[in-house]
């Protein structure tokens, strides 16, 4: 009998021991009051509000522009919480020691109050917050991994390669089974009996001598020499005055790929003038700062970036940033930007080239008269919409053409020149 | 004979090379066919050459400076562009007169109306103002998920309880003096132009 009992004790201790185990980790990972729901419903429904109004300031298990909310239901009372979600400013305002001592901690930044939300609804949320979505950042990190793998797209030009060398390969093979050919024929040719024109052929020297004194090879040559001398010459001059490629550094290492590219911010939102003036303008720091005063470091790092922390120089200091000039147009020519992009309709990359992979910018286009001319011969109009046309199109109406720049004063030399 | 048939042979070669780095590349802006032609002798307001000796080889000038140098001695940095002398008025091309209240007068704010007639045109500049300044951070659906804003964090969801029922004037507000983590952005958009995209956003954003 107690050897039976003491038999079924074993598991039975086991299984309480691992129920006491889980409950513990479940109160390290978080605890929840009671009064917290935990049913579906209530969880997806605080979902829900969660997405629609806490999202873009709070996470669950992390720290972000607002405290980690998993846990407050314990930290705090439910009454707390509700007045704080609700008015967190009332709850400053009524001198509340935790609200004061978090708005402080979170640099005086109001959250805004949410006074359409229910006490239900509160309670969803606190349901949501408590329960909700707790793999997350395991999720998170899969997918992250998953995008990484589906990443690599390499392979049509390694094919290429291989394909090149394979082909390099077959060709010196054959060159070398042609070598081996020919001196199996001499071979066999000088053992046979031949006329002496015929001997002679076959043993015939390569003179690399006569080959340099032929004139033939002199005349090829010197005319080689003249034309590549003249085309670098010729090339050399039309280069002059055309400031194509080039590519200055600049006092911060600002990349249009990163801010252009990968994080796709308008080029308008820094170049404030392009639609509204002659020229685009080179941003103040003030509008660096829109983003900088929250944004410190590139890729997540902690700290001040060495680049980023020359625009808070500048902006204490009151020091202008000295961007180096990178399109020069000359004095001569009048270019205004607002009449291409606002009234023409023109992207900024059709004649800036790809600037949201330009790591550093440079000149894309040659910025020549020939340049501009070719420009206003092709480009059509864009009148839809804009009364200013309305007449010009009623009067080119019988033409076969589309009304272009050329036709109304596009290739007028004073239009630009004067 | 053949001396001299060598001296003219490196000499266009030499010639050849020494044109073909006319052109511009990297750091070197290459050279320029008429330099007083290209060169503004009126101060420019993105460009600016501070050392004197520039251009000194062609100057005709009768301060003996360099051709070059345009550089506003008067202003601090040597500038072009000045700020407006204070308490005064810009003038605008439809006579609205500039927006005064400050940062904190959010109330007050909230109570002006907005000045510019809504029809079809409008909602299509807005929305193209929209994206341009806006959508970086809001996104594109208003939804607080912008490439930037990711980053930042605390964007507002512009269609979340907290922000839908909010008046024209307190969203204009907000765009030209900032709220929370957002920055002013008054001197990027004029005031126009900042109305028209405050009715995208009610119109078309918060629509209900």
């Amino acid at each position: 009998m107690s050897i039976k009992r003491s038999l079924l004790s074993v598991p039975l201790r086991i299984s309480t021991l691992a129920m006491v185990f889980f409950l513990m980790l479940g109160s390290q990972a978080f605890a929840a009051n009671p009064d917290v729901s935990d049913s579906d419903e209530a969880v997806a429904a605080g979902k829900t509000i969660f997405n629609a109004n806490c999202k873009s300031c709070h996470k669950l298990d992390q720290k972000y522009t607002g405290p980690a909310l998993r846990g407050v239901s314990d930290r705090r009372s439910i009454d707390w919480a509700k007045s704080f979600i609700k008015n967190s400013q009332a709850l400053i305002a009524t001198g509340d020691a935790q609200a004061n001592a978090l708005y402080k901690e979170y640099n005086n930044l109001a959250m805004p109050a949410h006074e359409f939300l229910s006490d239900d609804d509160v309670m969803n949320l606190l349901s949501y917050i408590e329960y909700g979505d707790k793999a997350e950042a395991v999720v998170e990190g899969a997918a992250g991994e998953g995008a990484q793998v589906g990443g690599g797209s390499g392979v049509p030009s390694e094919y290429l390669t291989i394909i090149v060398a394979v082909l390099v390969v077959v060709l010196l093979l054959i060159l070398i089974v042609l070598g081996l050919i020919i001196s199996v024929l001499t071979k066999y040719l000088n053992n046979q009996k031949l006329d002496e024109e015929d001997d002679e052929f076959i043993n015939q020297k390569f003179d690399v001598k006569k080959l340099f004194k032929s004139d033939a090879f002199l005349i090829i040559v010197t005319a080689l020499v003249i034309a590549l001398v003249a085309k670098t010459a010729i090339d050399g001059l039309y280069s002059v005055g055309i400031q194509q490629g080039y590519q200055p550094s600049q006092p911060i290492a600002f990349s249009h790929e990163l801010h252009a590219g990968q994080y796709e911010i308008e080029c308008q939102y820094c170049h404030t003038g392009v639609e509204i003036g002659k020229s685009a303008n080179i941003p103040s720091a003030n509008i660096c700062m829109n983003c900088h005063t929250h944004i410190q470091n590139v890729g997540g790092k902690e700290g001040i970036s060495t680049e980023i922390a020359k625009i808070y120089a500048a902006v204490d200091n009151n020091q202008p940033i000295e961007w180096v000039r990178v399109h020069n147009l000359p004095d001569l020519a009048y270019f205004n930007h607002s009449q291409h992009v606002a009234v023409g309709g023109i992207e900024c990359q059709t004649c800036h080239g790809p600037i949201q992979e330009m790591e550093v910018v440079y000149q894309h286009s040659t910025l020549t008269m020939g340049w501009c001319i070719d420009c206003h011969r092709q480009t059509e109009i864009a009148a839809q919409g804009n009364e200013y046309y309305d007449k010009l199109m009623q009067l080119h109406a019988g033409s076969k053409d589309a009304l272009k720049v050329k036709d109304i004063g596009g290739l007028e030399c004073a239009k630009c020149h004067y | 004979m053949k001396f001299t048939h060598s001296i003219n042979l490196v000499a266009s070669f030499g010639l050849a090379f020494g044109l073909s780095s006319c052109g511009a590349s990297g750091e070197k802006p290459g050279y320029e066919f008429a330099p007083q032609m290209y060169h503004s002798i009126a101060y420019e307001p993105l460009s600016q050459i501070r050392n004197e000796e520039e251009g000194g080889w062609l100057s005709t000038r009768e301060d003996e400076k360099g051709e070059f140098y345009n550089s506003n001695p008067n202003n601090p940095h040597g500038m072009t562009m000045r700020e407006p002398v204070a308490n005064t008025v810009p003038r605008s091309n439809n006579g609205t007169l500039p927006y005064r209240l400050k940062a904190f007068e959010l109330e007050k704010a909230a109570l002006i109306e907005n000045p510019v007639e809504f029809n079809d045109q409008v909602l299509a500049e807005g929305q193209q103002l929209y994206i341009q300044y806006c959508s970086t951070c809001h996104g594109l659906g208003g939804e607080g998920d912008g490439k930037a804003g990711e980053v930042i964090g605390g964007v507002a969801n512009l269609k979340g309880g907290a922000y839908i029922n909010l008046p024209e004037g307190h969203i204009f507000h907000v765009i030209t003096a900032g709220k929370g983590r957002m920055l002013p952005h008054g001197s990027q958009i004029s005031q126009e132009r900042r109305w028209k995209i405050v009715h995208y956003v009610k119109q078309e954003i918060q629509k209900q």
